[in-house]
């Protein structure tokens, strides 16, 4: 009996198996029909509420509630990625994501580049100013000559300056440094949007308070390129739809509602491991991405140097090729590089970080490598050539040594200022130190902290590099290399 | 015997180095080729030691046109040692030494070593083997560089100015030095250093402004230098 229930077992396991072997592709198959488009949404994450990122560091807010629900209805994959504010529109244009679910309000400017889906809600434009009132201003009216900000890129500034001339606007790229300035009454009063201005000074317990009435009312909705008009056409049925059904109001009255203060109370406070783990994980990508780099960089910048350097014969055009490039990069922002090979180019943003840092180290250390063999007595050569050797084996052996030696020094410097321009990536929605920074201040408002953790982590990884530069050279000149 | 026939040199800047000038200089274990400052003693080493291509005229050793010799075995007939040594300064003066005999000569690095050591113990200056170049006084580093050229075993060994560097003291002690190393090549030292040349060669030429004037006994130089130096 035993005996035959264990065959059976056997048997059946078989069959499992082979039902298994059978039908599992295709039901991998069959599953992928429907989840197989994958929409890609921007927003900065550094919004609050409608995009944060919450206590457990994940992409949380109103927007970010909206594009899941929308991404349901239409039956799609959703991908979010964070950008900046003022490139994100052009990021759109530049096919890096279909979408932009992040508050964007609809603007006759913004119309000529994009197709707007129907409003998902409505807010407007309010003037916030300090308690204190130092500058004795009731409305927008009365702030004439003085000191108003907005966040770089927001309607606020265009509106601002077209309808208040007078007022002395101030554009900066965040709300905690838009906050901090007005803690400081460094500046009179804010332009924001009334829902988020209201809901960060509440979280944020700074004494700022609305005053005046509502600049204007402002549509906001969602932008897709002119060509994507059926994915407009879904978008527009799901908000349709979500509106109908209510769904729209429960995922405002979750953020906006009466009973937010207890979620509130929870969203103030970011765990500190959470703002570790986030400081610490962006840092990671900071020194990962200025590694490769450096090694890339340096790589190219042997023979780019040498090509900088020997400069005769069949040298001649590629030589004048290398000066141009290294010229033309030295020569030109390393942030309008960066978006050039992000937007421009259309690169992924690590790929672009990787390659515009690299290219940019490798012209500059391509020039140490040149002042380096430059600075090698022609004598050494000629002393080599007396002794037999060949032309490579001058190189090899005499000249390049104590170039490389010069130029090591220099060439730190190189790394050094190269670990500091990764800063710049931020800017194309990579993770790193400065994004997580400013991510976990855009939920503590507390910038001057953790913009000094954030340079201390910098230095830490750059104070040995520059003291090892310092010491190297120092032996360098001891040992007689530098021919002058 | 290096020949020099009607070699002309002029320089990018229409500079003339050497004028149709024609010497020979046997092997003799010192020989000197004296003169002034620009009278034009480091074109004409420069051209024996091949850095320099005369525009006109031809240099001989031992019977073979410079132009036509394969590279090795003509750095196995003249050594240069230049007036500014151009020790390598990453080396120690031991690996200076080894460079072209293990690179050139492909000797192994041990068998180098050994005779760069005995080389220099030959020489008297085995103390500073393992240092580097801008570790040893100005006369240490001479006889090093010396050494370096005297590894490749030429025939003929061309220094420049050997002594612009040294001071008075060193001087002397440099030429008693140099002095004794008849066995190792055929020295022709250009200087316009009198006493240093009168101290040290026999026999030699004197040249100006690019041409020979005299050859010959030193003394004999050194008595038509002086009067030439009277006229002027």
């Amino acid at each position: 009996m035993f005996n035959i229930y264990s065959k059976n077992r056997t048997v059946c396991f078989i069959f499992l198996l082979l039902f298994f072997i059978i039908f599992y592709p295709l039901s991998v198959y069959g599953q992928k029909e429907t989840p197989t488009m994958t929409m890609t949404s921007a927003l900065t994450g550094k919004y609050p509420p409608f995009s944060y990122f919450g206590t457990d560091g994940e992409l949380t807010g109103f927007d970010v509630d909206v594009s899941k629900e929308i991404a349901r209805r239409m039956g799609v994959r959703l991908k979010l990625v964070t950008t900046e504010w003022d490139g994100i529109l052009a990021g759109l244009l530049a096919g890096k994501y279909d979408v932009i679910i992040g508050s964007m309000a609809v603007t006759p400017e913004r119309e000529n580049q994009v197709n707007f889906s129907v409003p998902y809600y409505h807010s407007g434009a309010q003037l916030f100013i300090h308690r204190d009132n130092p500058a004795k201003v009731y409305s927008i009216e009365e702030c004439k000559g003085k000191q108003i900000a907005t966040g770089l890129g927001e309607t606020y500034q265009h509106y601002l300056e077209v309808h208040y001339p007078e007022v002395n606007v101030i554009t900066l790229k965040s709300t905690a440094e838009i906050f901090s300035l007005l803690k400081q009454k460094r500046i009179t009063g804010f332009v924001s949007d009334r829902l988020v201005g209201s809901w960060q000074i509440n979280k944020s317990g700074r004494p700022f308070v609305p005053v005046g009435d509502m600049l204007y009312r402002e549509d906001i909705a969602i932008p897709v390129r002119k060509e994507d008009k059926v994915l407009l056409s879904e978008i527009n049925n799901a908000i349709i739809e979500m509106k109908k059904d209510g769904t729209l109001k429960e995922i405002h009255n979750k953020y906006f509602g009466l009973n937010q203060d207890q979620s509130e109370e929870q969203n103030s406070q970011m765990p500190q491991s959470v703002i570790i783990s986030k400081l610490l994980g962006g840092f990671a990508i900071t020194i990962g991405i200025a590694l490769i780099s450096i090694v890339m960089g340096f790589v190219l910048a042997i023979p780019c140097g040498l090509l900088l350097t020997y400069r005769k014969g069949v040298l001649v055009v590629p030589s004048m090729i290398s000066r141009t490039i290294v010229d033309f990069i030295r020569g030109t922002p390393i942030l309008i590089q960066l978006l050039f090979v992000w937007m421009g180019m259309g690169l992924s943003p690590y790929i672009a970080a990787v390659t515009t840092l690299g290219i940019n180290t490798m012209a500059y250390m391509a020039e140490v490598i040149r002042a380096g063999l430059m600075s090698v007595d022609p004598g050494q050569a000629r002393a080599a050539q007396a002794l037999g050797l060949s032309k490579i084996q001058r190189f090899r052996f005499v000249i390049w040594p104590q170039a490389f030696r010069i130029a090591v020094p220099p060439l730190m410097n190189s790394v050094v200022a190269l670990t500091k321009d990764t800063a710049l990536i931020s800017i194309i929605s990579i993770p790193e130190v400065i994004r997580e920074a400013q991510s976990i201040i855009s939920v503590t408002f507390e910038p001057g902290k953790y913009y000094f953790i954030t340079a201390v982590l910098f230095f830490i990884v750059t104070f040995p590099l520059m003291k090892l530069a310092g010491r190297l050279e120092k032996r360098i000149k001891q040992k007689g290399y530098v021919y002058d | 015997m290096i020949e020099i026939k009607n070699v002309s040199f002029t320089y990018a800047d229409g500079t003339k180095g050497l004028i149709d000038f024609s010497a020979s200089f046997p092997p003799e274990h010192i020989f000197g080729v004296l003169g002034e400052s620009g009278s034009g003693k480091t074109t004409l080493l420069n051209c024996i030691g091949r850095f320099l291509n005369p525009e006109k005229g031809s240099i001989y050793i031992d019977g073979d046109n410079i132009l036509n010799m394969k590279e090795l075995d003509f750095r196995r007939k003249i050594g240069v040692v230049f007036q500014d040594l151009y020790l390598f300064p990453h080396l120690t003066i031991l690996e200076n030494m080894i460079l072209a005999p293990c690179k050139v000569q492909k000797v192994t690095s041990k068998k180098a070593r050994t005779e760069a050591r005995e080389m220099l113990t030959r020489l008297g200056i085995e103390d500073i083997a393992d240092s580097y170049s801008a570790q040893v006084s100005g006369g240490q580093a001479q006889r090093a560089a010396i050494a370096r050229g005297l590894m490749l075993k030429p025939k003929y060994m061309l220094l420049d100015e050997p002594t612009a560097a040294l001071d008075a003291g060193t001087t002397k002690e440099f030429a008693e030095w140099l002095r004794e190393l008849q066995e190792e090549s055929n020295f022709i030292i250009v200087t316009h250093d009198v006493p240093f040349a009168k101290s040290i060669a026999s026999r030699g030429i004197y040249m100006h402004n690019g041409k020979k004037i005299h050859s010959g006994n030193i003394q004999n130089i050194i008595d038509v230098w002086d009067t030439d130096f009277n006229k002027r």
